[in-house]
């Protein structure tokens, strides 16, 4: 009388009290077999599919499927529909009659989602496909900023004919959590990079006597380049992302389709409101960023390379003038644009999940960047063929 | 009323749970018989999400003792109440699918985490269970977003039996969905309780789910559970809350049809 006993892949943990699943099969007849079913046949005892069904041969004959396990679950129940399965399969007639009825009725469960078990493998896509699919969407988010630069010149363009119907109330709202909760932050930054930049232009001037020259750098390096820079910068790190997070997350909760079904043009009520309030903000953040970096120079100017506040403050104005300031200025509704557009466009892009909402916010930070410093860049060429 | 307070996978004693000054349960006592399905009912506010999220340990009540299979929650360790954690699925209202995984994905990460299942074997018990909750194959590699608002729910019930729990703790199952598509979540938790033993509690408004789909029913109302029976024996009680509650037209009928053969009036 053959016995194979079949042993499972032990998992590591076995609970009190219990014991290894096992099928022990016992051929009875010619063409008639038992399988002896024991132990605890549950998910923490099945880390591996089954054991190995013990060899009944092929049938045909009647294969009676007897005894009980002392714990059943649905995993356990998944792996003797399989064995039972491939009996079937190998001929034999499977009774389940003689199991409790509640295993039975598990088993018969699991055994009749079998079929679609098999087929479904959820595929993966090919690196090709995924490489064409990155393709395409960097191109439809080109073509979107371009439609989005269209949208805002033909919706503001008409609403600036009528600026009584542009959303005020937002637009003030966008300029406090913009601009003024921005100040400290900017003042702060300009005033330390203020401070570096003299420090380093003091210790190159101070060895040909030229101390009191610290002030035409500082004050040149902060009025054209970096008050707008820093400023720009920290608004789309600041704000840039607020915006693309807050239309993301918007667009996910349906509220952008709520506004829309209400009769509210989104671009009206959320993204213009933005962009006017950018550009009414940088060019003063930018002023604040200027005097906070020039102020901060003035105080290493002053303690470390003995050019006093009166002569700082004297000369500044003689040897820097207006047209740097000017030229700075120039530069900076162009960075808010750019940086609004960018963290609006973002945000109403955002589909699905909310990992999508961070993700996008991340590119939206990242580009905002990399075109105002190309931005910049173009500025300073233009200017120099200007001849300024 | 009477049995099954010898195998209740989870008790309530002197629940109080508050939000500030403002308390939705005070002195709350609940028993959830093993292998039945309880209803939760009650108006909005009676506190039936707060109920559940105590019982599934996602807040602390503020008095009162939450006892899940034999151990006290309030007192277990961090690792005891990891353990407990394995054995409670969870079913929540919005169906609280991460949105970045797939079905087959959502599925996984419980085993994942909480056996040593791995690779074909647990990608197969993953199908079954998406198979069980009644979800076509194909719905395995979508993304929730993809998915209807009773696709949501089944596979949201397939994550909750992702480790054959025994206690299923269902948030508002059948809410949003067609009264057609309702009923059938209703069957497939009824078979899945019979088939897999599985304790069931789920909060309601469905007066299908409450009449048909219950063992008991457990009413919330003055911060307690004021009644606690089968939808029968409730509508028939005549505290003002239950007469409310029970005597709108729809309920009368449901009532009617569960009545056994009565002289016609």
């Amino acid at each position: 009388m053959p016995v194979s006993p079949a042993k499972p892949n032990m998992n590591d943990e076995p609970g009190e009290g219990s014991s290894a699943p096992s099928l022990r099969l016992e051929v009875t007849g010619d063409s008639r077999a038992t399988l002896t079913l024991a132990g605890d046949w549950t998910l923490a005892r099945l880390s591996a599919p089954a054991p190995p069904a013990p060899e009944a041969g092929r049938g045909p004959g009647t294969l009676r499927l007897a005894g009980a396990a002392n714990a059943l679950d649905s995993a356990g129940a998944l792996a003797l529909a399989r064995q039972v399965d491939r009996l079937e399969q190998a001929g034999w007639d499977v009774g389940l009659t003689a199991l409790p009825e509640a295993q039975r009725k598990l088993i018969t469960l699991l055994k009749s989602r079998l079929p679609d078990l098999s087929e479904a493998a959820p595929t993966r896509e090919s690196a090709l496909a995924r490489l064409g699919r990155r393709t395409v969407g960097k191109l439809i988010e080109a073509n979107a900023f371009l439609a989005f630069i269209g949208e805002l010149v033909s919706r503001g363009g008409r609403l600036a004919l009528s600026p009584w119907r542009i959303r005020w109330r937002e637009v003030v709202a966008e300029i406090e959590a913009a601009g003024l909760r921005a100040v400290g932050i900017i003042g702060l930054l300009s005033f330390l990079v203020g401070m570096v930049t003299a420090y380093q232009a003091g210790a190159v001037l101070q060895s040909y006597g030229a101390n009191v020259l610290i002030v035409d750098l500082v004050g040149i390096i902060t009025l054209r380049e970096m008050g707008p820079l820093l400023t720009a910068i920290i608004v789309a790190g600041r704000t840039g992302s607020s915006y693309t997070a807050q239309l993301g997350t918007m667009r996910i909760t349906e509220e952008i389709d709520a506004l829309r079904a209400i009769g509210v043009p989104p671009f009206d009520m959320l993204i213009l409101p933005k962009v006017i309030a950018l550009m009414v903000i940088m060019p003063l953040l930018t002023v604040f960023a200027n005097l906070m970096g020039i102020v901060g120079g003035s105080v290493i100017a002053a303690s470390r390379f003995d050019v006093s506040y009166a002569m700082y403050f004297d000369r500044l104005p003689e040897v820097v003038g207006l047209t740097p300031l000017i030229l700075g200025l120039v530069k900076t509704p162009i960075f808010a644009i750019v940086i609004a557009l960018i963290g609006c466009m973002q945000g109403m892009r955002v589909s699905g999940s909310a990992l999508a909402v961070g993700r996008a916010t991340t590119v939206a930070v990242v580009q905002a960047i990399f075109l105002v410093i190309v931005l910049d860049a173009l500025f300073s060429v233009l200017f120099n063929l200007l001849g300024y | 009323m009477t049995d099954a307070h010898t195998d209740a996978p989870a008790r309530l004693h002197d629940i109080r749970n508050c939000f500030g000054k403002e308390c939705v349960h005070e002195g709350l006592d609940l028993v959830l018989p093993a292998r039945k399905i309880t209803a939760l009912v009650g108006g909005s506010g009676s506190g039936k999400t707060v109920l559940l999220r105590t019982l599934a340990m996602l807040r602390e009540p503020n008095a009162g003792s939450v006892e899940l299979f034999g151990v006290d929650v309030g007192r277990a360790s961090a690792t005891r109440r990891l353990e407990l954690r394995a054995r409670l699925g969870v079913l929540f209202q919005g169906g609280a699918l991460f949105t970045a995984l797939t079905v087959l994905e959502n599925v996984m990460l419980p085993l994942r985490e909480h056996t040593r299942v791995r690779g074909e074997w647990l990608k197969e018990l993953a199908m079954s269970k998406v198979l069980l909750a009644g979800l076509p194959a194909d719905s395995a590699g979508k993304y929730p977003v993809a998915l209807s608002g009773g696709m949501v729910k089944r596979a949201a019930l397939a994550r909750a039996l992702a480790l054959d729990p025994a206690l299923l703790i269902l948030d508002e199952p059948t809410s949003g969905l067609d009264p057609i598509a309702a009923a059938n979540f209703d069957a497939l938790v009824r078979e899945l309780t019979d088939s897999l033993g599985l304790t069931v509690i789920q909060a309601t408004h469905d007066l299908h789910s409450i009449w048909r789909g219950s063992d008991q029913v457990a009413f919330l109302g003055r911060k307690r559970v004021l009644a606690l029976g089968t939808a029968a024996e409730l509508a028939r009680r005549d505290e003002p809350e239950l007469v409310a509650y029970f005597q709108g037209a729809r309920s009368a009928e449901y009532a009617k049809l569960n009545a056994s053969p009565a002289p016609a009036d």
